[in-house]
């Protein structure tokens, strides 16, 4: 692919984001691992990052046009390639200045294929990286989810508490079941391994935790320890802090969705953090998305 | 051969919170050489490896009543663990905070804190070793830290030393002067995730173009219109609408800019006198990094 190529085409997107840090947080929360593949899907709507692990974990961080200063939607169809993630992020993280608001313009493609990344809030000091792009491996299974009956098998808990129990479920390891059931109104993680270890989330007694609950029958799935834990365990500890909450979600054949929101806001007065107690506009959040796949099932789990 | 001093408030002060902390990362182990206006902190100048830094500062800076002779023109040189010496002041320092508090803080004399040369045996040893020490004497305690050190260096190897230092403050002829040090620092950490060799480029316009490229990615910063001093030259207008990359290209080619190659990146730190922006003339920190070879990566 020579430069003459792309030449005079509008590339596929330029964009422009004021809150670098937030895509770092967002990308970070989905780095289970050093060396990690991911795939980059670019629409009118926004840009989809697709990581996984083979047959087993999938996670997708949903960043909306609206996050952005600036979409520039050139395409037809929808644009996929693969970058390295950690290699993304860190580069990521050097156009990020603490507690210094700056502009950073992405583009694709470049040249040769290559993801183009430019500050551009001042004159006499640029910031800039080419990073290498990779035709896209294709997704290896279809994380369709479907609702497993008419009322959804879910539940909202606060993300401190839920990374806290997975942590904690740490020590029996292996495997984890997940009981949700409906009277009284309850979510039980237990984990069989060298030992046995029981965390219960009880709607009413726990309400400050479990801030919401839906679940029209006793329902339990098996999850491998590992897998349950890389959707928790990479959140940054400021997302953390912003005390949202985290939605758990378990699907037909017992696949489970784990949701986050990561906070793309402008960087402000940090104050402004605090007196608006978390809230943040609707379209400066980041989505983040976990499909984990069950293990083999016992007879609770509903058919798939 | 004699060494004993006094160490000032502020020389306490310098080295314990600003100067050891930084030396110590080049490297922990340094030469001290001691003459009979400056002290000096030397570090990889004889064996030539790794990055060189020369912190030299003249006796006022951190002494008073500074006492030296030697046959050899009052001249010490010895190694020294940069991190126990840190360790042994940050030892006094605590134990005088805290009787300090306890005590009566007004009028508590600090006493002063010397340091000297000395001999001694250490335990269950019949041969005297060298050892730097320093020593409080406050009203109701003493207190002495020894720090051991090298054998002073020989005659020649102090001249070999002195030499050493002379050649690596040999200025290069185009320096550009980077005024927000913390952002500079900031990127070069983050940037250091992302691969390990790192071209720096100098231009007589002015202009610091940093960058790390592998095969997966290209990384780079660079900085515009620093002041320059030594040779200069005034930038090109029609380079400015290029990107960082091909202006560091052509000004290479035209042999405005140097990309740092066969030799060694020096870096000069300036100090200022606390709380202004005047430069403290009797600190300087020199610091020389080796170039690696383009080949090896």
């Amino acid at each position: 692919m020579s430069s003459s190529a792309v030449e005079g085409e509008t590339p596929d997107l330029v964009c422009e984001l004021d809150n670098v840090q937030g895509i770092v947080d967002a990308l970070t929360s989905v780095r289970w691992k050093r060396h990690q593949d991911a795939v980059v899907e670019l629409s009118e709507h926004g840009i989809v990052i697709i990581v996984e692990e083979i047959s087993c974990l999938q996670a997708k961080v949903y960043l909306q046009r609206e996050l952005f200063v600036r979409y520039e939607y050139g395409a037809r169809g929808r644009p996929r390639f693969g970058v390295s993630l950690g290699l993304f992020v860190d580069c990521l993280k050097t156009f990020s200045v603490p507690g210094h608001s700056n502009i950073l313009e992405i583009q694709y493609p470049g040249p040769d294929m290559q993801l183009l990344l430019k500050s551009i809030d001042s004159v006499d000091a640029c910031l800039y990286a080419e990073v290498r792009t990779r035709i896209p491996e294709t997704v290896s299974w279809d994380y369709n989810f479907e609702p497993a009956g008419s009322i959804p098998l879910s539940f909202t808990v606060k993300s401190a508490a839920l990374k806290e129990a997975i942590d904690d479920l740490e020590w029996p390891g292996s495997s984890i079941q997940i009981i949700l059931q409906p009277d009284p109104p309850s979510v039980t993680f237990r984990g069989e391994g060298h030992g046995d270890l029981q965390i219960d989330f009880n709607y009413y007694a726990n309400s400050e935790l479990l801030i919401a609950f839906s679940c029209d029958r006793q329902i339990s799935h098996s999850y491998k320890y590992k897998f349950l834990r890389a959707t928790t365990s990479n959140i940054p500890s400021s997302v953390i802090k912003d005390n949202r909450g985290s939605k758990l979600t378990i699907g037909r054949g017992g696949m489970l969705k784990v949701q986050h929101l990561v906070s793309v806001a402008k960087l402000s007065a940090p104050h402004n953090h605090v007196d608006s107690a978390g809230y943040q506009q609707p379209s400066r959040i980041a989505y983040i998305e976990f499909f984990v796949k069950p293990e083999v099932e016992d007879d609770t789990g509903s058919d798939s | 051969m004699k060494f004993k001093a006094f160490l000032t408030e502020n020389g306490i002060n310098l080295l314990e919170k600003r100067i050891l902390p930084a030396l110590d990362k080049m490297g922990k182990i340094s030469h001290l050489y001691l003459t009979r206006d400056h002290a000096i902190f030397l570090h990889n100048l004889l064996n030539g490896h790794g990055i060189q830094s020369i912190a030299q500062f003249k006796k006022e800076a951190i002494f008073e009543d500074y006492k030296i002779s030697s046959q050899n023109d009052d001249k010490i040189a010895f190694s020294i663990d940069l991190s126990l010496l840190h360790r042994a002041l940050r030892s006094i320092l605590t134990i005088y905070a805290e009787s300090g508090e306890a005590h009566n803080p007004s009028e508590f004399n600090f006493g002063r804190l010397q340091i000297k040369l000395v001999k001694k045996f250490p335990p269950h040893s019949n041969q005297p070793m060298p050892f730097l020490t320093l020593e409080t004497k406050g009203s109701k305690s003493a207190v002495v830290q020894d720090v051991p050190i090298s054998k002073p260096l020989s005659r020649a190897d102090v001249q070999e030393l002195q030499m050493a230092l002379d050649g690596a403050q040999e200025m290069p002829k185009t320096l550009v002067k980077v005024s927000e040090l913390n952002s500079l620092q900031n990127f070069v950490d983050r940037m250091k995730h992302v691969g390990d060799v790192m071209g720096v480029s100098i231009s007589k316009y002015g202009d610091l173009h940093l960058q790390i490229s592998t095969t997966s990615i290209t990384l780079g910063a660079e900085f515009r219109k620093l002041m320059v001093i030594g040779e200069r030259t005034d930038g090109r207008p029609e380079d400015g609408n290029l990107s960082a990359q091909s202006r560091t290209e052509r000004a290479v080619q035209r042999g405005d800019a140097m990309t740092v190659q066969g030799s060694c990146l020096t870096v000069i730190f300036q100090f200022f006198i606390p709380g202004t922006r005047q430069t403290d003339k009797s600190i300087s920190l020199h610091c020389r990094l080796p170039v690696l070879d383009p080949g090896s990566n």
